[in-house]
């Protein structure tokens, strides 16, 4: 991970004339993918696969039926609230690496208005979201504190909260809340607090919805409104913005905290629309993978819709791939590590010729 | 007499944008030669060309007769060239030292030799009457001294072409004469210098040879001796330009911004006010003037909200300001034009009118309801760009792409489009050219006479002494004079600036 001072993601919202710099990202991305895709098929090759086979068999378990591509748009969904939740923190020039231990206490939170009460259909489902939230926010807040008020670097402190939930939330589990004679699982929940699912085929739910209109609302946030203006300068130039009357702490804080509540957000979706329960360990990876869907995409909301269905077209296709080949999902995890590379190799890059046109000062 | 350098048929697009028209540029080896033109003509971008940060679209480059390929700076550093650029570069989390000495570090048994380094340092400082002290940190220090090590760092290397691209922007005159009277002596030694100034006095002082440059195109290159002033700007601008000095109409009234027994630590923590009072009243405009280094810096810091005073309180319109904030400075009435633009005037990455709606993204018209209403923003910025003479396509045009002098106009036509009954105006015309210089002079009187209470810092004397009611001087973090202008001389204020009644130090 690079240093957080380190990523300024482009700013959008201030960026009225982006087409060029927009054209020459996507350039950029599609050219770390290929890379990755080059990449990938060495180690297929090094495990005795064909990688054409492997790609083939991939791209027909992400998107060869209704059913499946159903099962990427799935995975996909708290990849994208993940993102989104990056996303915040990133436009305001912080990073919230700790998505994945907010994604585990909201969804938690979520199961646990969700087989702890007895509400109205309707009530009962914006309620656990609701938990799912406060949950998420609750999570961040000690790491948001410490950095708005004694400026302590958020990377570390949200890095850790992320093992102390997945732990909190596994004991919470197995110790308190077991169900009698079940796996390391809670009791389900209330029908009456599960989100809406769109089709009978597969589990796909309004979460997706959800997603994608919190992206939207993010951009728009940013591009539209006076308080996103303010945060996108942040994000860009933090001393243009304090000196502008921007109040940086009171904004670290806030800013912070809506990231820590979307992360939130997207386990409480993860629980009501698809497992029903908290089950220990029910969603590996999102968070991170949210982090790293946002960085792609370059810190762009809506970026992140295309990035974040990208990895969950990789995660549902690799099921297939694991069954009807010899490669491994972690053929998917050496994929998206090439991904990362690239991606920090051109923030450098870019940086580097930055800073050689005489415009921009060194950043450290 | 042979070519250092010999620039021919240079074009370099930017887009639609044409900064360098078919330029041919040839600088005789030991000569000083001044490379002028208003802001926005392709000076840095020639000179970027020059030193293979930009690639041009055409054209070719001779050094020393030998036609080359500039692909990068490292080609031109290896051919003994070496740039002080505009925009500095350089690393904020380091000290003078180690950024003077930042890939030709001293070495001792595979280690750093700091002490070596900050001892060359300050032989080199004193040798070329730049006053740095080596140890500190990049980030902490003014512009103007970080001018100083800017320079100094292109010095010490060595080279045999040296490039300054207004190196005299934040420097005081006395700094300007001493930096003019080293690289004379290089020169007559056999080095070759290209400087680019705004500051036409200068030019015509220092300078063997002039090349003047408009819309990217070459007006013509002569011997300086040829040439006075009022020619320079004639081919500068294409027209004649008139400067009068304005009539002095100070009629004073309530007292707007007062500083009572300010004390402010630097960023080391070193005192750097010491009991500072102040008062600028309605329709005045009071100048600051010191060596860069003696409190100007934390004192333009305190006023904005930047730093807060260790002791000691500043009150606005009678009312004491309780937390020291920009915001609260703001919204006390306070407009400010930053010393150093790209740092925190500016958001590069961002439009022109983005760049605008600072401050005003909570304020009607611009914005309501919580939202911005962009074609109020950028109609409002057209409009600026057309009262400030911002040379840029449109207003949707990155200030990354502005040349320097028109960033500059971007953070003034900001800040003085605010109705507010005070502003803090550092180093207002810092890089700008001459026709600018007097808009932003024009502007600054007529915002007095509107009652605007002004606070003016600038190393420019003449600018304070053309502008300013009343001057104050800095000296190791005190007022340590107040003249009258219209009384006082550039000598007497350079007396009290190195300390009053000790003995001058000019070039400290
Ligand atoms: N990276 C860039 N992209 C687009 N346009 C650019 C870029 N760099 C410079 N320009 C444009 O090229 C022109 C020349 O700019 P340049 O910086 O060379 O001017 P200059 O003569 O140095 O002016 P100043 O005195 O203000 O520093 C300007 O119109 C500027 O907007
Ligand atoms: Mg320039």
């Amino acid at each position: 991970m690079t240093l957080p001072s380190d990523n300024k993601p482009a700013p959008d919202a201030l960026k009225t004339q982006g087409m060029p710099q927009w054209a020459e990202q996507l350039i950029g991305q599609a050219i770390a993918v290929g890379i990755s895709i080059i990449g990938g098929a060495v180690i297929i090759l090094l495990v005795g696969e064909s990688p054409l086979h492997v790609f083939a068999t991939l791209l027909r378990g992400a998107f060869g039926s209704w059913e499946r591509t159903a099962g990427s748009l799935l995975q996909a969904t708290p990849i994208i609230i993940a993102g989104v939740a990056a996303c915040v923190a990133l436009r305001g020039g912080l990073f919230n690496i700790g998505v994945e231990g907010q994604l585990y206490m909201g969804g938690f939170a979520a199961a646990w208005v969700g087989f702890s009460f007895a509400l109205p259909a309707g009530l009962h489902v914006l309620v656990a979201m609701a938990a799912a939230i406060v949950a998420g926010a609750l999570w961040i807040a000690l790491p948001a504190f410490f950095r708005a008020r004694f400026g302590t670097n958020e990377v570390v402190s949200t890095i850790l909260s992320n093992y102390v939930a997945v732990l909190i939330t596994s004991y919470l589990t197995i110790s308190v809340f077991k169900r009698p004679g079940g796996w390391s699982e809670t009791e389900p929940i209330a029908p009456t607090a599960y989100l809406p699912q769109i089709s009978d085929v597969s589990r796909l739910n309004i979460g997706l919805f959800i997603g994608i209109a919190l992206a939207i609302g993010l951009h728009l946030f940013l591009t539209r409104t006076s308080a996103g203006y303010s945060v996108s300068a942040m994000g860009t130039n933090v001393k243009f913005a304090e000196y502008g009357g921007v109040s940086i702490r009171r904004n670290i804080l806030v800013i912070l905290l809506c990231s820590g509540a979307v992360g939130g957000l997207a386990g409480g979706v993860e629980t009501l629309g698809v497992h029903h329960r908290f089950m220990e360990g029910f969603a590996p990876g999102f968070g991170f993978d949210g982090v790293i869907a946002a960085l792609l995409a370059n810190g762009s909301p809506i970026g992140v819709i295309g990035t974040a269905l990208f990895f969950g077209a990789l995660r549902a296709g690799s099921l297939l791939m694991e069954v009807e080949t010899n490669a491994s999902r972690e053929v998917i995890t050496v994929f998206q590590a090439f991904i990362i590379l690239c991606v920090s190799a051109q923030i450098l890059i870019r940086r580097r010729r930055d800073s050689t046109q005489g415009e921009r000062r060194w950043k450290f | 007499m042979t070519f250092a350098i010999e620039m021919t048929g240079v074009t370099k697009r930017f887009g639609a944008v044409v900064a360098n028209r078919n330029v041919s540029f040839g600088v005789r080896q030991g000569e000083i030669h001044a490379l002028v033109g208003e802001n926005g003509a392709g000076k840095t971008t020639l000179m970027n060309v020059l030193f293979g940060l930009v690639q041009p679209d055409e054209g070719t480059i001779r050094i020393n007769g030998q036609t080359v390929v500039m692909d990068s700076p490292r080609r031109a550093i290896a051919l003994g060239l070496g740039m002080v650029h505009q925009h500095f570069k350089l690393v904020p989390s380091l000290t003078v030292a180690e950024n003077i000495f930042l890939g030709m570090e001293i070495v001792r048994g595979g280690l750093i030799d700091r002490k070596a380094q900050s001892e060359k340092t300050r032989q080199i400082s004193a040798e070329f009457g730049l006053k740095v002290d080596p140890d500190r940190r990049v980030s902490e220090l003014s512009v103007g001294i970080e001018q100083r090590v800017e320079i100094l760092k292109v010095l010490a290397r060595g080279a045999k072409i040296v490039i300054l691209d207004e190196p005299t922007a934040v420097l005081t005159p006395q700094e300007s004469r001493e930096l003019f009277r080293i690289l004379r002596r290089f020169a007559d030694a056999g080095m070759t210098v290209i400087f680019i100034s705004h500051h036409l006095s200068e030019v015509m002082e220092v300078s063997d040879t002039v090349t003047v440059l408009r819309d990217g195109a070459v007006v013509g290159t002569r011997p300086t001796r040829e040439l006075n002033e009022d020619e320079l700007v004639r081919m500068m601008v294409g027209r004649n330009v008139n400067f009068d000095r304005r009539p002095r109409k100070a009629i004073s009234g309530r007292t707007v911004i007062e500083l009572k027994e300010i004390c402010a630590r630097d960023a080391r923590g070193v005192l750097a006010l010491r009991d500072v009072n102040l008062t600028v009243r309605s329709g005045e405009i009071v100048g600051i003037v010191g060596v860069d280094g003696n409190g100007q810096t934390e004192l333009a810091e305190v006023i904005a909200g930047l730093r807060a005073p260790s002791h000691g309180e500043i009150a606005v319109n009678g009312i004491t300001i309780a937390e020291s904030h920009p915001r609260a400075m703001r919204e006390a009435g306070l407009a400010h034009v930053p010393a150093d633009r790209l740092a925190r005037g500016v958001d590069a990455s961002a439009s022109i009118s983005a760049n605008i709606l600072m401050g005003r993204q909570y304020a009607q018209p611009w914005a309501g309801r919580g939202l911005i209403r962009w074609g109020r923003v950028r109609e409002f910025a057209r409009g600026l760009i057309k009262r400030f003479d911002i040379r840029a396509r449109n207003e949707k045009t990155l200030v990354k792409t502005l040349s320097g002098g028109n960033m500059q106009k971007v953070v003034v036509a900001r800040e003085f489009s605010r109705e507010t009954p005070f502003l803090l105006v550092d180093q207002p015309t810092r890089g700008v050219d001459i026709g600018a210089m007097e808009r932003i002079h024009d502007e600054i009187m007529l915002k007095r006479d509107q009652g605007a209470a002004i606070l003016l810092i600038s190393v420019q004397i003449d600018e304070v002494l053309a502008l300013a009611d009343r001057i104050l001087v800095m000296f190791a973090g005190r007022i340590s004079g107040e003249v009258d202008p219209e009384k006082t001389t550039e000598d007497e204020i350079g007396l009290l600036m190195a300390g009053g009644a000790e003995r001058p130090r000019a070039a400290a």
